[in-house]
């Protein structure tokens, strides 16, 4: 067990905390596939931003990503209210022509350049050690993303420690939040942008399929179980933990990819926990 | 709710702590470990150093750089590596970026970036990205392994000398290689010299040996081709009554079956004249797995199939 080792782990960790505290949300709300619909939504942001700045550095396409991530829940909510389509179908057709619209852009404009998110937005967690931040003083700053992800969390759980009320009421019952004089309006904005922008960025430091799994197996995991929410959310980010220390040893011994050992193990933990559910109901 | 949030923050200020610890400048061990990115650079390393290092590929044999996902191993390579060479010019997508950084600790050595600038190809008539596939001229790689040499040269004093003898030697096993890859494609009908591929990888090829190539998909293998491609593709090869195109061995050849059928519904038909490796070399130990065998395997595929 080297540093590098304990690098990648404390990462996936973070980000499975920060995933799991929108997460939880999400499931409940029946916009789980949200985090996946962003992740390819945000391809002619990225192009856009390619195409405006000339450069393929991820700073810049990861500001044009942040854009279209909070673009895409506007267009859903929009979809959804005004429009009276069903939640899922909203996600669904949103997510798809953003997605198409970025494809023709490629083709249109792009059409001889390697540009797509796989290339230019999503991240190798085993790469994650390598990204370090060193002072002028010589001091080493451990990763980037470890920086990325727990700043990033810390936010998460100030926005969860201010808005927990808001966030509860509106998620279990909208009707009996807005004779509260909540807004749900607002709520679900505030949810929005906390899950556009901690998948935006966790997909730059981990890669796509670890944020979506990070997102929805613990949560739905944990709502096997959590009869309240502070519970839910505190199994979901328990699991997410033990998946990233899991997945990364399976990686290990198996010599595969990290990201996708972590994925499988959140999905095992699920399945594990559906038969536990199956065959000791109390 | 609020304990969970405090131990959190003790976690995060436990792990900010342990990171805290100056950085070190690694030596360069007697027998250096070199980490090389894709096949056609391992090739390089290998013939100027031979046995004397410990070398690793990273994207083995038809493992497509494009769509290359590293495993945890690949991690503890690339952390205990002495030395690593890649390609470079984007063709390593977003790796690069994590290459830079490891740069700040210890040598990375970008091979094709040796390449002079006039040499280089951009795509849409010079306005696009430049194209990354640099090993398809010879004469453009040897410039690439020239300045590989003198780097490696730099930082293996000891092994200077040696490393020099070497490239003499592969540089001359090259060009003959390069010669006879010009004689063998000069032996082509000129309305035959026309290469058609799924996906722009053989662009220095073609300037550098004198065939006219055609791509389907675009510089990286994950584009997307269109309609008009594919009948704009199928008109070509009528008009010009081309006998074959040609599959890559790390790309899938489903886009080049739509123009097969494509052609076979206008009643022309047209074959595949044999595989070709344009991003990865062959298994280790066939006569495919070395550059110039690759290069000589697409050279001889390409004149048996168009002759």
């Amino acid at each position: 067990m080297s540093i590098n080792d304990f690098w990648i782990i404390l990462t996936a960790s973070l980000v499975a905390l920060c995933c799991a505290i929108p997460g939880c949300f999400l499931v409940l709300r029946r916009m789980a596939m949200f985090g996946d619909a962003i992740s390819h939504a945000v391809l002619p942001g990225l192009v856009v931003a390619y195409l405006i700045s000339g450069s393929r550095a991820s700073s810049v396409l990861l500001l044009g990503a942040a854009i279209t991530g909070l673009l895409v829940t506007f267009i859903i909510e929009f979809i959804q209210k005004k429009m009276r389509v069903q939640n899922d179908a909203a996600i669904g057709i949103t997510y798809t022509f953003l997605f198409a619209v970025g494809v023709i852009l490629i083709s249109l404009f792009a059409g001889q350049t390697d540009l797509d998110q796989e290339c230019v937005l999503y991240g190798e967690i085993a790469f994650v050690p390598f990204d370090t931040i060193t002072l002028d003083s010589g001091l080493l700053l451990g990763p980037r993303q470890v920086w990325i992800a727990g700043g990033m969390l810390l936010i998460l759980l100030v926005i969860l420690r201010i808005g927990y009320r808001g966030l509860y009421l509106t998620t279990f019952d909208a009707g009996y939040a807005s004779t509260l004089g909540v807004s749900v309006m607002l709520w679900h904005y505030v949810l929005m942008g906390m899950v556009s922008l901690a998948t935006v960025v966790s997909f730059e430091s981990v890669g796509a399929i670890m944020v979506i799994a990070f997102l929805v197996g613990p949560a739905a995991t944990a709502a096997l179980f959590a009869k309240r929410l502070p519970w839910m959310i505190a199994i979901a980010a328990s699991i997410g933990v033990l998946s990233s220390i899991f997945g990364y040893f399976l990686a290990v011994v198996l010599n595969a990819s990290v990201s996708g050992s972590i994925a499988v193990m959140i999905g095992v933990i699920f399945a594990l926990a559906l038969l536990l559910k199956r065959f000791f109901p109390s | 709710m609020q304990k969970l949030s405090y131990y959190l923050c003790a976690i995060i200020a436990v792990s900010f702590a342990i990171s805290c610890t100056p950085s070190k400048q690694a030596e360069i061990s007697e027998r250096p470990k070199i980490v090389a990115t894709t096949g056609m650079v391992a090739d390089a390393i290998e013939n100027l150093l031979g046995d004397q290092v410990e070398l690793k590929t990273l994207m083995g044999p038809g493992v497509d750089p494009h769509l290359y996902k590293a495993s945890q191993g690949d991690m503890n390579l690339l952390a205990n590596a002495d030395i690593i060479v890649y390609s470079g010019h984007h063709l390593e997508g977003k790796m690069i970026e994590v290459l830079h950084k490891i740069g700040k600790t210890k040598p990375v050595i970008p091979l094709a970036e040796y390449i002079w600038e006039n040499r280089l190809q951009r795509s849409d008539d010079g306005k696009g990205a430049i194209d990354p596939h640099l090993w398809m001229d010879i004469e453009s790689w040897k410039l690439g392994v020239n300045g590989l040499s003198d780097t490696l040269q730099k930082l293996l004093p000891n092994k200077a000398a040696f490393i020099a003898g070497n490239f003499k030697t592969y540089k001359d096993t090259l060009e003959k290689v390069s010669f006879e890859i010009e004689l063998a494609i000069g032996s082509i009908p000129k309305s035959q010299r026309v290469l058609i591929t799924s996906h722009d990888a053989f662009r220095y090829y073609g300037l550098a040996y004198g065939i006219e190539v055609k791509g389907l998909q675009g510089i990286s293998t994950v584009s997307e081709y269109g309609l008009q491609d594919v009948s704009n593709m199928v008109n070509f090869i009528i008009s010009r009554k081309i006998k074959s195109v040609f599959i890559e061995s790390s790309i899938s050849s489903k886009s080049l079956q739509a123009v097969i059928e494509g052609c076979k519904s206008k009643g022309y038909n047209i074959n595949i004249g044999g595989s070709l490796y344009s991003d990865a070399m062959g298994p280790k130990s066939s006569p495919v797995g070395t550059y110039k065998g690759m290069l000589r395997h697409n050279t001889q595929t390409i004149v048996n199939a168009l002759k």
